[in-house]
């Protein structure tokens, strides 16, 4: 098969200075999102107690300890800024991304110790579950480094019960290991009741000397059964207590390296923990990244600063997916499918630091004279019709057959829609996109470029493909909602409108509620918004979407679940004809 | 030769990019149309010089109208 993948058609054209020119503006406001969103992100990576406080403690950040684990380079976090529940502390209080230690991709997650002690917080076991979710979806080891105080008791009612409360991720861990996927736990510090399942879960347990796991700690030992209330009396028997308990702590390295031997190793030094740790990944299953390479890797033939003139912040701007694309894949080459039929999407395999991806996008602007075939009216891309909803139908098919993994492009505005549209079958073949995603079985990205809005959103492999997608991305121009703000304010609006100008009130009030509305459909699909509420699951620059796409494609060819071997693909001969 | 620059789609004149004069490159974008909520550039379908614009800004134009000639 080498002579369909070492060299495939180059597309991509280099970008004009008129081009540059008229996107100046443009690429302006995409840099000030994206050093907004930067700023924000750094806030919450420096929440809690400073590095200074937290290093004279005799301990090192949850910062410090990524930074001396992860190979430089290879750090990609996610959920920067995801805080579903607004907590008063800026974050769900895990810190997690893939990464390479040892040379193998990992879902690295770990608790900031430097809020609360690594404290569960809301919103936090949803995170968590994002990450095992991540982990399970590509098949590759999941490390956490475990410091975690336990609840923040205030707070309780809004995590510890319910289907997807503070204990769920110790049954997703239980299912990560029933399917052969490892978890490296490195253990620090105090990790009581809900800490301490955080520490016993994991497969193999790493412990620094002073960290200490247990079903219940200093708090819960020390407690005295509930007597109707406090007085200065009791208080004064719990200060007792708790100053016994303080100095022996239950879980230490005595009982769980000693005694239960649930502790694999343990380590004096904070660094030995992570160095353990990466000695176990280097016996973590893993293939070398030339068993799936189908050809040398290779930079884009155009760079990455295109990027910023080609995609425009104003959602209205047409530009070339073709040529955005081109910035982003191996060579700027590519296998088209299908060239010609459902142009509103561009379906084809690229390669990504050599190995195949399908890649899927909306192509943008007027979709040329004739077309959709079953209308009088003329399309437009970002639409998705008949023909563009039956190729992504085939491409998925394709591509779970020949067991290639797949990253989406969103910039959609919807699904056709009408009599017509209803005829053609836009809502029966959306439902099958969803049955074809489904049933592939391969690992799947996505990146919202711009616009993610009605069902296009789920059905273009979106983050509601739970378990297709790995992740999703969003750029400084994304903008999710079920549809545009003004559209809605239309549609919620427009027969009150007619009955208060028919009784011949002002409309003053509904022009407010109107305006008010499409406001808040602003506010709340912005880019920071969508990160914070998990929409997607980061913003990144446009300048490192490579970079988290060749993360992708190197965790998802890690250690695949199946293969297909490269001369039995039937993908690039359907294309070759 | 003249070569008409025809609207490819009805909708309103959003842009103009060029002016008589200018020369231009195949490809290049020389007008903005606004229709189905989109801004739809059309591209100069060859090498040339603008001979004639025959739009004006806030226009509304249908399908195939002759938008400029280039020479």
């Amino acid at each position: 098969m080498r002579p369909y993948f070492e060299k495939m058609d180059n597309f991509g054209k280099e970008l004009k200075q008129n081009k540059k020119n008229r996107a100046a503006d443009s690429h302006e406001r995409l840099c000030a999102v994206e050093a907004d969103i930067e700023k924000k992100k750094s806030e919450i990576l420096n929440a809690g107690f400073s590095t200074e406080e937290i290093n004279k403690r005799g301990w090192m950040t949850i910062n410090q300890r990524l930074e001396y684990l992860v190979e430089p380079g290879t750090w990609h976090p996610l959920h920067s800024l995801y805080n579903p529940l607004d907590n008063e502390e800026g974050t769900t209080n895990v810190i997690d991304g893939l990464g390479k230690i040892a040379g193998r991709w990992a879902v690295i997650i770990g608790f900031d110790n430097k809020v609360m002690a690594g404290a569960w917080l809301p919103g936090q076991s949803e995170n968590i579950l994002r990450v095992t979710d991540l982990a399970k979806r590509l098949n590759i080891p999941l490390v956490w480094l475990v410091n975690c105080s336990g609840a923040k008791l205030p707070d309780q009612e809004k995590f510890y019960a319910n289907r997807r409360g503070a204990g769920a991720p110790f049954y997703r861990h239980a299912e990560l290991e029933q399917a052969g996927i490892p978890i490296l736990a490195g253990i620090y510090g105090t990790n009581p009741a809900g800490g301490g399942y955080q520490g016993i879960s994991p497969t193999i347990l790493i412990a620094h000397k002073d960290a200490n796991i247990a079903v219940g700690g200093v708090g819960i030992v020390s407690g005295m059964a509930p007597r109707g209330g406090f007085t200065a009396e009791l208080i004064e028997e719990l200060v007792e207590k708790t100053r016994d308990f303080r100095a022996t702590p239950p879980g230490r390295v005595e009982t769980h390296y000693n005694k239960t031997g649930f502790f694999s190793r343990v380590y004096e030094e904070e660094t030995g923990v992570l160095d353990g740790i990466r000695e176990y990944m280097e016996n973590m299953p893993a293939y070398g990244a030339m068993v799936f390479q189908v050809a040398e890797p290779a930079e884009p033939a155009f760079p990455a600063e295109d990027l910023y003139s080609i995609l425009p912040h104003n959602q209205k701007e047409v530009y070339s997916f073709d040529e955005l694309l081109a910035r982003l894949v191996d060579g700027s080459e590519q296998m088209e499918f299908r060239p010609g039929y459902g142009p509103e999407v561009y379906t084809g395999l690229c390669k990504i630091d050599g190995v195949l991806i399908g890649c899927i996008g909306n192509r943008q602007g007027f979709l040329g004279k004739g077309y959709p075939e079953y209308a009088d009216y003329p399309g437009i891309g970002g639409k998705l019709y008949r023909q563009g909803l039956i190729k992504m139908n085939e491409f998925v098919t394709h591509c779970g057959r020949d067991r290639i993994p797949v990253i989406w492009f969103q910039d959609t505005s919807g699904i056709d829609v009408g009599d017509l549209a209803e005829e053609a079958e836009l809502l029966g073949l959306g439902q099958s996109l969803i049955y074809s995603i489904q049933q592939t079985d391969v690992p799947m990205m996505l990146v919202v470029l711009r616009k993610g809005s009605a069902a296009a959103h789920y059905v273009m492999g979106g983050p509601t493909a739970n378990r297709h997608n790995a992740f999703t991305l969003g750029t400084a121009a994304t903008e999710i909602a079920v549809m545009h703000g003004e559209t809605a304010a239309v549609a919620t609006y427009a027969r009150r409108a007619m009955k208060e100008k028919d009784a011949g009130r002002p409309l003053d009030d509904v022009v407010n509620k109107m305006n008010q509305l499409a406001q808040k459909y602003r506010d709340t699909s912005q880019p920071d918004y969508c990160a914070h509420y998990g929409f997607v699951d980061e913003v990144v620059k446009l300048a490192e979407l490579r970079s988290y796409l060749k993360a992708f494609a190197g965790a998802a060819y890690q250690n695949p679940r199946s293969i297909c071997p490269r001369h039995q693909l039937l993908l690039p001969r359907i294309i070759k004809g | 030769m003249a070569e008409k620059v025809l609207a490819p789609l009805a909708g309103n004149i959003w842009e103009i990019l060029v002016k008589v004069g200018d020369k231009v490159q195949e490809d290049d974008e020389l007008v903005i149309i606004e229709a189905l909520k989109m801004e739809n550039p059309v591209y100069s379908p060859c090498d040339g010089v603008i001979k004639e614009i025959k739009v004006s800004k806030g226009e509304q134009v249908q399908e195939d109208a002759v938008l400029m000639i280039l020479e």
